[in-house]
């Protein structure tokens, strides 16, 4: 899933990227992989639950490096992870509420294979220009 | 329905597609239909609301569908299940917020409602609304239509 276009020339950033794709492959692997979804289900909880606490270490060093760098739209970008953050808050309570049934689990992995590509494709990228502009006429601080 | 208001959806698709699928896209001459008919197995809807309002339909065969959702996973797909249709479902949703970006650049502002992914053809999807502007496009793993049917708020 991961491919190198995606780097955004961060390199802290760019190896939280990696981890996380990793761990959506894994996940995706998981939830399409063959036998019985019981089977499957212990995996399926154990990378959600990784995943809830390393979206938000991730977020958190996104940010922390947008205020540093005094990003223009640090915080639209912020606003961005919030959204996304409520929206695996609502899959979380509805896995609650009505089990971890396949149907449902494939319906979170396939938003968030999609999102996490747009979101590292395209938002991210702008910090990476960013940063680079701030090299190029030599003002990092 | 004014045509300009298909180009913010056309330059979307067209960025999407290449952000995320590395995917150049064709597009073919728009015509009108006179009702909004899911033509292709995997379809997507989205609602928009605001001074703009009405709905558009994404439209993609089971093919081209399965090819996408390989792309992006890097991983072989074999059916329209729900990891498929879910995340068809957001690359529609993230072209739509993408083409409501562009419209609030041009100081009309709209938002989304969440996707309505429908998986079966020929389903007509038609909410009593006007005729539908259809615009055909080409890539190179197979062709898809976007219909937009939008009015202006009174």
């Amino acid at each position: 899933m991961w491919k190198e276009k995606y780097k955004i020339g961060v390199q802290i950033i760019d190896e939280q990227h990696e981890e996380l794709f990793r761990r959506v492959t894994d996940f995706i692997k998981t939830v399409q992989g063959q036998g019985e979804w019981e089977t499957r289900l212990d995996k399926v909880k154990e990378t959600l639950e990784f995943m809830k606490e390393y979206v938000v270490t991730h977020f958190n060093a996104e940010e922390a490096l947008q205020r540093k760098v005094n990003f223009p739209e640090h915080e639209e970008h912020k606003q961005i992870h919030e959204r996304f953050k409520e929206e695996v808050g609502q899959y979380a309570a509805r896995f609650e509420e009505e089990g971890y049934s396949e149907e449902l689990v494939q319906e979170f992995a396939g938003k968030l294979m999609a999102w996490l590509i747009n979101h590292v494709a395209a938002t991210d990228q702008k910090i990476g220009e960013y940063v680079e502009s701030l090299e190029e006429t030599g003002n990092e601080s | 329905m004014k045509a300009e208001y298909i180009n913010p959806f056309y330059k979307a698709t067209e960025d999407v597609f290449k952000t995320m699928l590395d995917l150049e896209t064709e597009r073919g001459d728009l015509d009108i239909v006179e009702d909004m008919i899911a033509g292709n197995e995997a379809n997507v809807i989205i609602g928009m609301t605001g001074q703009l309002y009405g709905t558009i339909l994404y439209s993609f065969s089971r093919d081209m569908t399965l090819e996408m959702v390989r792309i992006m996973s890097g991983m072989e797909m074999e059916k329209l299940d729900s990891f498929v249709t879910s995340a068809l479902g957001e690359v529609a949703n993230i072209i739509s917020g993408n083409a409501v970006t562009y419209l609030a650049n041009e100081n009309v502002s709209c938002d989304i409602v969440p996707p309505q992914v429908i998986v079966g053809e020929n389903k007509s999807i038609s909410m009593a609304t006007e005729k539908a502007l259809r615009i055909p496009l080409k890539t190179d793993i197979g062709e898809f239509e976007i219909n937009v049917s939008i009015r202006e708020k009174e």
